[in-house]
Formats: C-alpha cells, structure tokens, sequence
C-alpha cells in the first residue's frame, strides 16, 4: 500500500492508538474514538448492554457532572454524538481548534473515572431513554422490526451477531450498576482505542496534548474473552419469517450471507449490491420501479451491505409494494432479479457501480468528522489508516466476471433469507371472508 | 494520575469567505473557492417555492422537481446518466424555493453541468412519466405518514393556517392527484425553464470558469422576477387546543406544540433563535433535560423556528412513551411558560451566545454546508456578510434581550397540541389536563 504521508500513527505506551491527519477547512478540530466494543461482546441475557453503556459515557465521570459533556461541546458550537454497532462504539467531537484539549481531557477523563461517577439514578434514566429509543427506532415504527428479524435469521442462536445492538426490553431491564462498571473494567481502556484528530495542527502538537491527557491512564489488566463469532454451517436457506402486522404496503427484506468486511470478496459483493440497489440506474431500481412499476420509489436504495467485521456480513435487499401489489409478486421479482446477476453485468454497469460507490465514499469523508470517522474505522478494524482515501481504489480492479462469479456463488437460495411484511387490514379481511365462506358452505343444509 | 481541567483558549476570529458574484446573462453566480475541497456543491436557485403555488395546483413545484429526475431522454434516465460522472442530482423544493443542483468531483463538474443544464431547462417531462412519479408520490405520501412524527409534522398546517400552507409541501394525498401534465409542463416552463435564477457554487475552483458555467446553466433565460408576498391567515377554531391524529395501538405518541410566529425578515434572528435554543434547540436544553434527562419519558425533544418569507412557525416535538402522553404535553407548556415568567439563567446566555459564535468554524466545515448558507441568502435576500451580522448579533445578545423574547416569540397560548397516538387511551387524559378542547380526526380525514 502507497503511503502518502497524509496521516501520522502513534502509539502510547499504555496501546492508545492515535492517528493525526489534515483538515480541509481551517479552525476546527474533530476527535474520534473507536472502541472495539460492540454488541458482538454481550452475553445471553445482557443484549443492548454495549448501546445502553454509551449513553451512560454521557451522564457524568469522576470530575464531570451528568450533563456537562454535553453542555461544554454544545456552547462551543460543535457537534457530539456516540453511536454503538455490532464491532465497535465510536464517540465523536468536532470543535474550534481552541477547544481541542478540553474535548481531550473529557474523553480521558471518562476513560479513565466513568466508575466514579456512575449512580443508580442515572441508570435508571438512560434505561428509560434507550427503552424509548427502541420505541421510537422499532417498536413504533413500520418494519422498525426487520433489522431484529434478519439478524436472528441470518446467524445461529448463541452467535454474538444473532441479536440487534438495541437488545431486549427484558434485558434492558435487568442491567445493573455492578454490571455497568464491571462493564467499563474490561471494555474501556486505552489498549482497546483507536482515536483520531482532524486538524490543522501540526502532528507532534497533537500528540504531545494526547500524551498530556491519555498518557497516564493504565492499560487494561485482563482482556476479556470474545464470543466466537464462527459460523459452523452455511445458512441453509431459504429461510424466511413472515409477519402480518400495521404496515401500509409489504415489505420484501432479503439477505445473503458474504464475506467479512476487508475481504476482497466482500468488495466485489459491495459492487453486487450496487449493481442491483445503488442509484437510478441500478437494475432494481429500473426495473421494478421505472419499467414494470410494482415497488415503490425509494430513489435508488435498495440494496447495501450491512458490514461485519469478525463474521460474515450481509447483503441486504428491501423494497415496498405498490399500492394493490401482492407482496408474493414483489418478492418474486426481486428474486428474479437477484438471480439474472449470475448471467453476468456489463463493464457499464460495472462503472457506474463505481462512480456510485466513490462518490458516497467521497461525501462520507468530506467533512472534517467523517474524515475522522473514517480513519478510525480503517485503524481498528483493518489496521491501515490510509485505506479512508484510498478505499475507491479496491473496487479499480474488480472485472464484470468476477462480480458475476460471486453473485453465481453467494446471492443463491441456499444462501438466501427472507423477511416479509404484509399489511393487516386487507389480508385479514380477505382471510376472514375466504373463512366466513367456507364454514358457510361447511354448514349449509345438504340436499 | 488524571490532569486538572484546561482552561479553553480564546477563540480564533471567525469570518465568512466573502463569496464571489459573477453576472453572467439572465443569471447571477455566487461562488466560495475552498482549496481541497474535492467534492463540489452546486446549487440552481429559483425563488420560487411550495408558497406561491395556486390553489388549484397544489404540489405542483414538488411534482416538477420529481418529474425533472426523468431527464432530457425521459424515462428516469438523469439519475443514471450524472452516475457516470460521479455525480449526485439534487432537487428539491421548500416553501420559498425550488432548488435544483449536483454534488460531483471538481475534476469532472464540466461535464455534470453541462447534462444539469439540460436537465433544468430541457427535461422532457413526457405524460407517462409525469403520470408515474405522480402516482408515485401521492403512495410515497402514505408510506412516510405512517411514521408517527411524520404525520404529526404534516398534520400542523391546517391547525395553523388557511389557504396554501394548510396542505402539506407536495399538495396532500387528495390535491397532488389532479395535477396533470400540461400543469406540470407549463409550471416547468413559466417558473423554471425561462427564468435564470441564481447559481451556487462551493468547492475547490482552482480549474473551474465560473462565467463559463454561468452561460451553460443560465443560457438566454431571463432574469428572475420579484417575489410579492403576504402574510396567510389562521383558520377559525379555539386557542389552544388539542388535536388527536389516531393512530390506533401505538406505544409512543408523536408531540408537536406549535405556533404561528412571524416572517423570517419580521424576526430578529439571534433573540428568536436564541431564546429557541434555550427551550429546545440543544441536548442541554431545558425540553430535553425535563423530558428525557429527568422524566425517561422519550429519546429526545427539541424546538426550533421554521421561518418563511411571509410567515412562520414556531413548534417544540418529541416522541413519548404513549402514558406518558398528557404529562409530556403538561410539562412541555410548563417549560415554555417557565422561561416567559422567569427569563433565562447567566449560564443559559452565555452558552447561546457562545455556541452561536465560535462554533462557527464547525458550521462551515463542509462544501455543502456553505453552499446551504449561499443557498438561504439568495432565497432571503441576505448580504453576503449575512453570517458575520449574525455573529455580530448574537454578540452582543443580553438577558434582557432574549426574556424579551420569550414573551414576544413563544405564545403558549395561541399553541395547538398536535398529538399522534391512540386516540382511544389518549382523549381522556389529554381532556383532563385542561390545555384545551380536544378534537379527534383520522389520518385520511386531514387533507379532503
């Protein structure tokens, strides 16, 4: 790999890893931690434990109060947030320049005392807030459920990838303050970080500040165990649950297993899926809502890969039924359609499928915190800060055939697993009817 | 061992690039030349928005905005073709604008704009595919409502408004049904094709003619007209009130208080948006903290101004557990009214005047980001040292400032309570807080 001198790596003593790179627009600073946790550490009967600990970073450590995270980010104008996957929970910051270092010994200090500052008040209100966030990201929301469903379809009971990373409302509820600071013992420590400053500061300024606020908290004394995430059989497809609830159309969910993020495979499925899913000129997108028209115009989104670093990934497709189409029709089409890839793609379609790919991948580094973001990303999970400018290039030598050959292998029935949703009302009503007729026939007076 | 706390710095000033304005036939270019900024943002304004639309063409810019996706060739061929160039197709249209525009790699902008120039001013806008894309959005309006806080967000204009806002942006499941294509195409060609408007252009520019990509996109179009406005009246009905959208067996329920406010050029921007930012407009702010922080009843709540040429809104919205409901509503008017008696805190001030200032680096870190900003002054006759004014403004923001605020910009009183949930566990409790008459109306009763 071509080293262009764009970033700077370090490592501290205690395994923090830092990597320093430009901002393209000057007076700002974005800081990014990503740490390698993520739901695939929850134990059965502690899911959505990784997500709910991320709120709980936010309410308070041993020298700041539940609140003034937040407070002393947002009154400097800068933007603040954490987000929690499968693999990692990042926590991200962008500030003026002259904030950097407050937004430094924040983040230490919460790395280093979140124990202390931890009460069983604040649990119980996170707990109610993540409970509501489930509410309003799932319950509550039409096909909110799918993620949940896919995943307990497409990985074995017991395999650290068969839960969502929102977990279970009984498990929400059974955490406790123990738990979150046992949690926090054997997760958090500066061996299991990557963190990323964007800026227009010179790097040995940065690392200097780094060194300043990280350097003296101690790695961590035990490393706890993974869940193994093999996978010992293939899917055994197709495997599918139905649900019949309030939804306003069907809803086709289809998945493949492919392989792990960073495999070339995986780059080759990324181009599959934008073959089929990415854009106005994909070919679902032409042909199920342009030409035929029986899905819904969703402007050219339907199929993406939902990255796993440590398992197989997944390739996922989802559209919606026109009003009076059956949902078998759509799902029957767009199994068609996955299955017409195995016949090959032209190199123009293998083009555009690029330029789509780039272009996102441009846009999530345009700014000074996907930047970051992205940088942190390739540190943990492929060790190679430079791949966040030079990703477009793993799809440069990927021919039409291949792309074929991967499709002929993996997006097969054996393979496949399917989610469907289908509206209450009409199939209900139709039920009913067909039913209502046929214990009227049943009963009716004979001869 | 831990280090003591960093005192902050002074901030570094902060100035707005001063964009550059190039005439160029009927048309004007504005234009920020950021150095390295690989990913341009181009943006086509036409002044001209969801506001100004008659009657009896009701989403007839979200239409046309839609149908120009189609292209010069038709049958959705624009999306594909810029693909090719690495370019995104943008359009869109507010109440006051209709906007049209690419993000594209600077190194291949030439050739994007020249297919964008044709697809603003030459689309085909054939009957089958204006008649697709119509069918398309008017099921597109449902599938989105059956988001809780879509459809509290959509069923706010006929509780605020007569006339024109009280149908949602793209005309409404009833209304958008009877544009046909000679609408569409005579909309195209009197609003859009034959007027310049404005051209945005934010990116690395160092190898970009500007007055080159002036004549391509303004071609002989003529200048842009002066936009008349005036103010929309309320519809009748007692203030404030309660208004259930049923939503049967939901376990939240989606909260907008609103109100109307003045227009964007009536209010003075820091006072207003300040004394928001203290009620909801950050996570530290007082909703968010009374409602998710203390109470657990939601995963967020926040406030903010929507702000046109002729008018404007002011609403607060959140997501809560559905018995939590009443006292969400309850609390939310305390707050509000809590901030009117009691005007805001020192530490309050500070952080609006704070956040509003030195935080500006972060605002404008991004192409889009300015071009958003180049995007606002030309629809709202801004100067080009708008942001800096603004700066200044919040500056110098007191108290006493934004107290007088409180009471002049947030009018609980004249508030409605759009509420969407179980109308049948809801109307009880929402009756007995005493906020108002109670009124409840299905989804597909709203827009007849």
């Amino acid at each position: 790999m071509e080293t262009s001198g764009r970033v700077e790596q370090y490592k501290l003593d205690n395994g923090l890893r830092l990597v320093t790179a430009p901002a393209s627009t000057g007076q700002v600073a974005s800081v990014n931690l990503w740490y390698g946790v993520g739901s695939r550490h929850e134990v059965p009967g502690r899911t959505g434990f990784a997500h709910l600990f991320e709120h709980l970073m936010f309410q308070g450590s041993g020298n700041v109060t539940k609140g003034e995270h937040f407070d002393v980010v947002e009154r400097l104008g800068g933007d603040i947030n954490a987000s929690t996957s499968t693999d990692r929970t990042n926590y991200y910051e962008t500030v003026p320049t002259h904030a950097l270092d407050s937004v430094l010994w924040l983040e230490a200090d919460r790395l280093a005392t979140l124990r202390e500052g931890m009460t069983q008040e604040v649990l119980d209100n996170q707990r109610d807030v993540v409970k509501n966030e489930r509410r309003q990201r799932y319950d509550n929301q039409p096909y909110g459920t799918a993620l949940e469903r896919i995943l307990r379809l497409a990985y074995p009971e017991g395999h650290p990838y068969h839960h969502s990373t929102i977990g279970s409302m009984a498990d929400l509820d059974a955490a406790d303050l123990d738990y979150v600071k046992s949690f926090h013992k054997a997760h958090y420590g500066p061996d299991n970080c990557v963190l990323t400053i964007v800026s227009d500061l010179e790097s040995a300024d940065v690392l200097a500040r780094v060194e300043k606020y990280f350097g003296a908290i101690p790695a961590r004394d035990f490393i706890p165990e993974t869940p193994d995430p093999t996978l010992r059989a293939p899917l055994g497809g197709p495997v599918r649950d139905s649900v019949t609830e309030t939804v306003p159309a069907a809803g086709v969910f289809i998945g493949f297993r492919v392989p792990a993020y960073g495999e070339r495979e995986h780059d080759v499925a990324q181009l599959a899926a934008a073959v089929l899913g990415q854009g106005q000129g994909s070919r679902l997108y032409r042909s199920l809502v342009v030409d035929r028209p029986i899905a819904a115009d969703d402007g050219g989104g339907s199929a993406d890969i939902l990255p796993f670093r440590y398992t197989d990934s997944l390739l996922l497709v989802n559209m919606l039924a026109r009003e009076g189409v059956a949902g078998d029709v759509l799902e029957q089409a767009i199994r068609e359609e996955v299955a017409k890839l195995t016949s090959g793609i032209t190199d123009e379609e293998l083009d555009r499928a690029r330029a789509v790919l780039e272009r996102e991948h441009l846009h999530s580094i345009a700014s000074p915190s996907g930047l970051a973001d992205s940088i942190g990303s390739c540190t943990q999970l492929l060790g190679d800060p430079e791949l966040a400018y030079t990703w477009p290039e793993r799809w440069a030598d990927v021919t039409a055939e291949e792309v074929r050959a991967a499709a002929e292998r993996l997006l097969v029935d054996d393979n496949m697993l399917v989610v469907r949703f289908d509206p209450e009302s009409e199939t209900a009503a139709e039920t009913l009817q067909v039913e209502a007729e046929a214990d009227a026939a049943a009963n009716a007076p004979q001869g | 061992m831990q280090q003591t706390r960093p005192d902050l710095g002074a901030p570094a000033s902060f100035t707005f690039p001063k964009p550059q304005r190039v005439s160029v036939g009927g048309g004007t270019v504005v234009a920020i030349d950021v150095p390295g900024q690989q990913l341009a943002s181009l943006r086509l304004v036409h002044p001209f928005g969801g506001a100004v639309e008659p009657l009896d063409a009701m989403g007839v810019s979200a239409l046309t905005s839609e149908a120009l996706e189609d292209g010069p060739d038709g049958n959705s061929s624009l999306a594909p073709a810029l693909e090719r160039y690495g370019a995104e197709w943008i359009s869109r249209v507010n109440w006051d604008g209709f906007i049209t525009g690419l993000d594209a790699p600077t190194s291949r902008l030439g050739d994007a704009v020249r297919l964008f120039a044709d697809a603003v001013r030459r689309p085909a806008l054939t009957a089958d595919d204006v008649v697709r894309r119509r069918e398309q959005l008017l099921e597109r309006f449902w599938l989105d409502a059956s988001s809780a806080s879509t459809l509290a967000m959509r069923s706010l204009g006929g509780q605020l408004f007569t006339g024109r806002y009280a149908t949602p942006l793209a005309g409404g499941p009833v209304k958008l049904a009877d544009i046909t294509p000679e609408t569409v195409a005579r909309f195209h060609a009197d609003s859009i094709a034959s007027v310049a408007g404005t051209l945005v252009v934010v990116g690395d520019l160092a190898n970009v003619d500007l007055e080159e990509l002036g004549r391509i996109v303004f071609g002989d179009a003529a200048p842009t007209p002066e936009r008349q406005v005036s103010a929309p009246a309320p519809p009748p009905g007692e203030l404030p009130r309660v208004l259930i959208v049923d939503r049967p067996g939901s376990v939240q329920s989606a909260l907008v208080i609103a109100h109307r406010a003045p227009s964007r050029s009536q209010v003075d921007l820091p006072r207003a948006e300040g004394v928001s930012d203290v009620l909801g407009g950050m996570f530290t702010s007082r909703l968010n903290m009374e409602l998710r922080e203390r109470l657990g009843y939601t995963y967020g709540a926040g406030s903010r101004f929507d702000l046109r040429r002729d008018s404007g809104v002011f609403f607060m919205s959140t997501q809560v557990e559905a018995g939590t409901t009443a006292h969400s509503v309850t609390s939310s008017l305390e707050q509000i009214n809590k901030l009117r008696d009691g005007g805001v805190t020192e530490d309050e001030l500070a952080s609006v005047r704070e956040s509003n200032t030195v935080g500006l680096p972060v605002t404008y870190s991004t192409a889009r980001a300015m071009a958003g900003a180049l995007v606002d002054m030309v629809v709202h006759d801004l100067p080009d040292d708008y942001v800096d004014r603004n700066r200044a403004g919040y500056e110098k923001l007191t108290a006493e400032d934004l107290n007088g605020a409180a009471v002049e910009y947030l009018r609980p009183e004249e508030a409605v309570a759009v509420v969407v949930g179980d109308a049948d566990t809801l109307r009880e409790p929402l009756a007995k807080t005493g906020v108002g008459p109670v009124e409840v109306r299905s989804p597909e009763s709203l827009w007849s």
